[in-house]
C-alpha cells in the first residue's frame, strides 16, 4: 500500500520495483525527507530513493543490480545514529531501510547462540530472548529501542552492559554478508555448512572482524549471530559518591578491573546529575562525582556479596555510600534515559573512547571550554558521563545540548573544540562518521588506512558500497 | 515555488527543534527492556513501511515545509491525512514533559493546507453535509432521530444521551442498544429532538469554520431539557465535548460522561449489574479518543470486570500505549484500504490473546474493528460494550467487591497522613500495589490528598509493595519516620519486606509534578 506515491524518476526504479514491488521503493522527495539525517544535526547528501527489503535473497538482488549499474548504495539500520554515519556523500544513492529485516532466524540453546535478521532491534531482541529465559551480553547502545544489531555492530556501539561483555562487536559470533559484488559470505563456523554457528575464531582468518565497524563499506550484513547468556535474576545496585573526580577515576578503575558489575557507569561532574536528574545530589553538598554499579547475577548471595565488595572498595578509596536509587532507575530505565534530556535542546556529543586514567584530564579542558563560551549564561546545559567498557577503559560521553535554534551556533563552536580537545587527550571515538572523520583521518598511520583501503579495493572495486565514508571531506 | 504560509504550524517551531530523531516513536518495543508497554507505536507506519509515516518522520518533513526545503503539493496533503492522530507517538515520546504534540501539529498542518486551499474533495463533501444537514454523512437532518423507531424521549430529563451522528445514522445498533440499556436499567433520561454533529470530524480535518456555531446549538439544547448530565456511547464526541468545546472557549454547567464511566459509577452505587450464563474470555481496545486522549483507561475495564462470567485478559499494547483501531483522525473516510490494514493489525494482536469476544466503546473504533476483522478473515466478534452488555443478565443486585482489610488499612493510614505527600503538586497521582490488590493517591491541594480505592487511570509512579512492608510502615506516627523505612525498604529489601518501583511518566514530567522532593523525603535521593 502506498499513500505518497513515488516519483519514479530515479534512475532504478523500475528494476527496484521489479525486485521488491511499487510499496516498498520511493523517490518522492516527502519520502525522502524523513531519510535526510539520523539522531544528529549532521548533514551529507540525500538519499536518491529508498528500498525496504524483506530478505537476503532481496538484498541479494538490489546489490547486483547497483554492482552491474555502479551506482552507490547506502544501508540505513534504524538511522539512530549519533555521527550521520547512515548518510550518503553522493547524490542519487540507494538507501536500503533495513528495518523489516528483523525474524528471529534461530535460537541454538545447545551452543548458546541466536541468530537474528539484521533490522532487528536491540530492545525487541531483549523482550524476545527474556521469553525464552535468556539474555544478550552487550545489551544495546543507549538508544536501542530504536538502534538494529546491524548499525550498531557496523560503528562499535558501546552501551549497557559493556563493563561486563565490552562493546556491540564483542558479542558477535558470525555474519552473513551481502558484499558489493552481490556474493554473500557467512563467517565464523558457518563457513562449515554442516556446523552449528558456536564460534567466532575457526579455522582460517577472523573474517567478522573485517565488517565489524566497517560503517557499511564492504558488505550489507543481513544475518548476526549473537553470544546469550541465562537470564541472571538476581539484582544488586550501589550509587557512590566522591568529593572529586579524580578519586571517583581510581575507585571506577578499581571496580572495572575487578570484574563485578553488569554496567557500570561514573556521572564525571556534580552539574551531570543536574541535566540527568535535577535533584540527584541536593541532600549530598560535597559531591562531586558518582558511580553506579549493576550487578546482575543467577544466585542471590553472589550479587549481595558483590556489591558489597564494591561498597568496600569504594569506601577505602574515600568514596561515599549514596544509597542504590539513581543505579536501579538508570537500569530500570533502559533505552529511555538521554530522551528526557532532548527537553534541554538539541545535543551535540562527543563520544569516544578513552582509558578511565584519563577522564579528569578530558573534564578539565571540557570545562575550560564551558567558561570560554559562557555555556551556562547561554542556557546550553551539559552532561558528563562515563560508562566503563572492558576491564580499563570508557565510552565518555560529554554532550552539550542547545536550548533554541538561535544558541546553535554558538553551541557548535564550544562543540567543535570538545571535539578537538577530545582527541588531543588521547581519546578514540567508536563510531566515526561525519562526526569525527576530519579528525580521525587527520590522525590515523598511513599503513593503517591503506591497508583498509586495499581492502575495500579488493571488496569492492567499483566503490558502490557506502562510497566515499572514511575519505572525509564533509 | 509558490508560497504558502503556516500560521498554525509556525507557532511549533521551539518544540520541533527539541525532537532529537530517537525513534522510539517509530521502532521502539518497551515491553520488556523498560516495562513501558510501548510497542511500534504507530499503527500508519507499522502498515505502509517508511520512517516518513512516523511522528519522527513526520517532523522531519515538518521541518523541511518551514524551512521552504520541500514545495508544498498534493504529496504533503496526502501525508497530513495519513494520520489518525491517535497520539500513540506523543504518549511515547519522552523529549518533552508531554511528549511531542504531533498530533496537534498534524492538525495545524491540516489546517494551514485548507487555508492555503489544497483540499481534498471528500472533506469538502464532508464540511458542506455538516453544513447542510448537520451530520457529515450526507443524511437528511429530519432523520436523525429515525434510528429509534417509535420510542418516545421527554422534554426534560435528568441525563441526555448524545448519541452522535455514527451511532444515528451508521452504527444505529449502538443508538439503539444505548437507549434499551438505559431503559432497562431505569434511567431518567432523553435524547435532544435537534442535535446536531458535535464537530469532531471537523477539526480533525482542518475545518473548523462552523465548531462554534455547532457547539453553541448543542449546547443550548441540551439546556432545554434540564438535564445535569450528558452521556455518550461515542469516544468522539466525548473528546470533542470533553477537551475541544473547553478549548474552544464554550462553558456549560451539565457533567459529560462516557457511558462507560456512568455505568462504571451505576454499577458501584449498585443500581445495576451484569451477568453471563456461560464464562467467555473478552479483550478490550481502548479508543483513542477515550483514552489517550481523555485518560478514561479504568471505568470501561471496571464495568468489564464486574460482568459475572467473564474474564479480561488485555492485549499486547493497551491503555496508555493501545494501538489505534485504525479510524481516528479521518483516516478512514480519506483512505479507507489503510484503515482496514491499520485495523487489521489490531485484531491480530486482539486474536493472539485468546478472547473470544474483542469489545470496544466507541462507533468509529467498532466499525473499524469489524471491518479489519473481515479484511483480514478473522472469527473474532466485534462487539460495543452497551451492545454486549445488553445481552448480558441485568440486574439491581450489588456484587459488593470484598476490599482486603491491609489495603483498606494502608489507605487509611495514608489518609490520615498527608504530609508524606508534601511537596507534590496538585493532579499527582501514585497508584499502590499490594498483592493485586490496587488503590491510588491523587494529590488534590497543599497538603491535601484523597485516597481512592480503585486502579488509577494514568499514575504518575507504580508503587508496589509486599504485604510485611506495609504492615511495618502503618505502624509509623510520624511521617518522616514513614518516610525513612520506606527508603530503607526500597534500598535494602528483605525476601519479606520489599518495596519496588515503576516510572509511569518521565522524568521531566516527574520533577514537574514535585517527585524531587518526595523522593528526597524517603531517602531515596
Ligand atoms: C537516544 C540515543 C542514545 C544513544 N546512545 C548511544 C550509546 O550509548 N552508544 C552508542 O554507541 N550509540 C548511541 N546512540 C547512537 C545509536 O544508537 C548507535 O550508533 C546505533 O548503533 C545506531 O544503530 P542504527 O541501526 O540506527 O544504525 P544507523 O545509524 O542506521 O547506521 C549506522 C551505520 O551502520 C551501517 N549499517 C546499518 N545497517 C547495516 C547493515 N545491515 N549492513 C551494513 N551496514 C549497516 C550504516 O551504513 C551506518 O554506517 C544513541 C542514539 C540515540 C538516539
Ligand atoms: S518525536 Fe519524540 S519519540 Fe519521536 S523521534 Fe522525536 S524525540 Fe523521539
Ligand atoms: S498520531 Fe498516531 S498515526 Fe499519527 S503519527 Fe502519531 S502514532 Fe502515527
Amino acid at each position: 500500500m502506498t499513500v505518497v506515491k513515488a516519483a519514479a524518476s530515479h534512475q532504478l526504479y523500475d528494476e527496484l520495483v521489479a525486485i521488491v514491488g511499487q510499496e516498498r521503493v520511493n523517490d518522492n522527495p516527502v519520502i525522502i525527507s524523513a531519510y535526510s539525517k539520523d539522531a544528529c544535526h549532521l548533514e551529507a547528501e540525500r538519499p536518491g530513493i529508498v528500498v525496504m527489503p524483506n530478505s537476503v535473497e532481496e538484498v541479494q538482488k538490489i546489490v547486483k543490480l547497483c554492482a552491474k549499474t555502479k551506482s552507490p548504495i547506502m544501508p540505513s539500520g534504524g538511522r539512530n545514529g549519533i555521527c550521520g554515519a547512515c548518510l550518503p556523500r553522493v547524490p542519487n544513492a540507494v538507501m536500503l531501510d533495513m528495518v523489516n529485516m528483523k525474524k528471529l532466524v534461530k535460537l541454538d540453546e545447545d551452543v548458546m547462540t541466536v541468530t537474528v535478521e539484521s533490522g532487528m532491534r536491540w530492545a525487541e531482541l531483549i523482550h524476545i530472548l527474556d521469553n525464552h529465559g535468556y539474555k544478550l551480553g552487550f545489551r544495546g547502545p543507549y538508544g536501542g529501542n530504536a538502534a538494529t544489531i546491524a548499525g550498531s555492530v557496523s560503528i562499535n556501539s558501546m552501551g549497557y552492559a559493556a563493563s561486563k561483555f565490552g562493546p556491540a562487536p564483542e558479542g558477535v559470533v558470525s555474519l552473513e554478508v551481502v558484499l558489493p559484488s552481490g556474493e554473500i559470505v557467512r563467517t565464523g563456523s558457518a563457513w562449515n555448512k554442516d556446523a552449528q554457528v558456536f564460534t567466532r575464531y575457526s579455522s582460517f582468518a577472523d573474517l567478522t572482524g573485517i565488517f565489524l565497524g566497517d560503517h557499511g563499506t564492504l558488505g550489507v550484513k543481513t544475518k548476526l549471530t549473537l553470544k546469550i547468556y541465562p537470564n541472571a535474576p538476581f539484582s544488586s545496585y550501589i550509587d557512590l559518591g566522591f568529593t572529586n573526580l579524580e578519586d571517583a577515576a581510581i575507585a571506577f578503575l578499581e571496580i572495572q578491573k575487578r570484574g563485578l558489575t553488569e554496567e557500570l557507569n561514573c556521572l564525571l561532574a556534580r552539574e551531570s546529575a543536574d541535566t540527568y536528574f535535577p535533584g540527584l545530589l541536593d541532600s549530598h553538598p560535597g559531591i562531586n562525582a558518582t558511580i553506579h554499579s549493576v550487578i546482575m547475577e543467577t544466585d542471590q548471595q553472589l550479587a549481595e556479596r558483590k556489591v558489597q565488595i564494591i561498597r568496600e572498595i569504594g569506601q577505602e578509596l574515600k568514596g561515599k555510600d549514596l544509597g542504590n536509587f539513581a543505579a536501579q532507575i538508570h537500569w530500570a530505565e533502559k533505552f529511555n534515559e538521554v530522551q528526557p534530556m532532548y527537553n534541554n535542546g538539541f545535543w551535540l556529543n562527543t563520544c569516544h573512547l578513552r582509558p578511565i586514567v584519563r577522564l579528569p584530564e578530558l573534564m578539565k579542558r571540557m570545562r575550560t571550554i564551558f567558561k570560554k563560551y559562557n555555556l551556562e549564561k547561554n542556557g546550553i546545559k551539559w552532561i558528563a558521563d562515563a560508562l566503563a567498557v572492558d576491564r580499563a577503559y570508557t565510552a565518555a560521553w560529554v554532550t552539550i545540548f542547545a536550548p533554541t535554534r538561535d544558541k546553535m551556533e554558538l553551541a557548535e563552536k564550544a562543540w567543535n573544540e570538545m571535539l578537538d580537545a577530545a582527541i588531543e587527550t588521547g581519546g578514540c571515538p567508536y563510531w566515526n562518521g561525519l562526526l569525527w572523520e576530519n579528525r580521525t583521518l587527520e590522525k590515523v598511520e598511513e599503513n593503517f588506512i591503506q591497508l583498509y583501503r586495499t581492502l575495500k579495493n579488493a571488496i569492492d572495486p567499483d566503490n558502490i558500497m557506502a562510497p566515499n565514508v572514511f575519505e572525509g571531506g564533509y | 515555488m509558490a508560497k504558502v504560509n503556516f500560521p498554525n504550524l509556525e507557532p511549533f517551531k521551539d518544540e520541533l527543534w527539541l525532537c532529537g530523531r530517537c525513534g522510539d516513536c517509530s521502532l521502539a518495543d518497551k515491553i520488556v527492556a523498560s516495562d513501558r508497554g510501548v510497542n511500534h507505536p504507530c499503527g500508519v507506519k507499522n502498515v505502509l513501511g517508511f520512517e516518513t509515516y512516523s511522528a519522527k518522520g513526520r517532523i522531519m518533513v515538518i521541518n523541511d515545509i518551514l524551512d521552504g526545503n520541500l514545495e508544498i503539493n498534493q504529496d504533503i496533503v496526502d501525508l497530513a491525512y495519513a494520520c489518525n492522530i491517535c497520539k500513540n507517538c506523543q504518549e511515547t515520546c519522552m523529549a518533552t514533559a508531554d511528549g511531542i504534540r504531533i498530533p496537534d501539529m498534524m492538525e495545524a498542518l491540516r489546517k494551514d493546507l485548507v487555508a492555503n486551499g489544497f483540499s481534498v474533495q471528500k472533506h469538502e463533501e464532508i464540511e458542506n453535509s455538516i453544513i447542510n444537514e448537520f451530520n457529515p454523512y450526507k443524511e437528511t437532518k429530519d432523520f436523525r432521530l429515525k434510528v429509534f423507531g417509535d420510542r418516545e424521549f421527554p422534554e426534560k430529563a435528568e441525563v441526555v444521551y448524545f448519541t452522535g451522528c455514527t451511532s444515528s445514522y451508521r452504527e444505529k445498533e449502538i443508538a439503539v442498544t444505548t437507549v434499551e440499556l438505559l431503559s432497562k436499567i431505569g434511567i431518567n433520561y432523553t435524547v435532544l429532538p435537534d442535535e446536531r454533529c458535535c464537530g469532531s470530524i471537523l477539526l480533525r480535518l482542518g475545518r473548523e469554520k462552523i465548531f462554534g456555531d455547532l457547539t453553541k446549538h448543542n449546547i443550548e439544547s441540551i439546556k432545554r431539557t434540564g438535564a445535569k448530565m450528558v452521556v455518550t456511547a461515542c469516544a468522539g464526541c466525548y473528546r470533542t465535548w470533553k477537551i475541544d468545546v473547553i478549548e474552544a472557549g464554550y462553558k456549560y454547567d451539565f457533567q459529560v460522561l462516557h457511558i462507560t464511566e456512568f455505568l462504571d459509577e451505576l454499577i458501584s452505587k449498585g443500581v445495576a449489574s451484569f451477568e453471563l450464563e456461560d464464562r467467555l474470555r473478552v479483550t478490550y481496545h481502548d479508543p483513542c479518543h477515550l483514552g489517550r486522549h481523555s485518560e478514561v483507561y479504568e471505568a470501561p475495564r471496571r464495568v468489564i470486570e464486574s460482568i459475572g462470567n467473564v474474564e479480561l485478559v488485555e492485549m499486547t499494547t493497551n491503555k496508555r500505549y493501545a494501538h489505534c483501531c485504525g479510524s481516528g483522525g479521518g483516516l478512514k473516510g480519506t483512505y479507507g484500504d489503510l484503515a482496514n490494514e491499520v485495523a487489521g493489525n489490531r485484531i491480530r494482536e486482539a486474536e493472539e490473546t485468546g478472547a473470544e469476544f474483542l469489545l470496544t466503546a466507541c462507533p468509529f473504533c467498532f466499525r473499524g474493528l469489524k471491518d479489519g476483522a473481515r479484511h483480514i478473515g478473522s472469527d473474532i466478534k466485534v462487539l460495543d460494550l452497551p451492545t454486549f452488555l445488553l445481552d448480558t443478565k441485568i440486574s439491581k443486585s450489588m456484587k459488593r467487591v470484598k476490599e482486603e482489610p491491609l489495603k483498606l488499612k494502608f489507605m487509611e493510614y495514608l489518609a490520615n497522613h498527608p504530609m508524606i505527600f508534601d511537596g507534590l503538586k496538585k493532579g499527582a497521582i501514585i497508584e499502590y500495589e499490594i498483592e493485586d490488590s490496587r488503590f491510588h493517591i491523587e494529590v488534590t491541594g497543599k497538603r491535601e490528598i484523597i485516597a481512592n480505592p480503585q486502579r488509577a487511570d494514568n499514575p504518575d509512579v507504580e508503587l508496589m509493595f509486599s504485604p510485611a512492608a506495609v504492615t511495618t510502615l502503618v505502624t509509623f506516627d510520624s511521617e518522616d519516620k514513614y518516610a525513612e523505612q520506606f527508603g530503607k525498604f526500597f534500598k535494602e529489601p528483605t525476601d519479606l519486606e520489599w518495596i519496588r518501583f515503576n516510572l509511569r511518566l518521565n522524568i521531566v514530567k516527574l520533577l514537574m509534578k514535585g517527585y524531587r522532593k518526595f523522593a528526597q523525603k524517603a531517602g531515596l535521593i
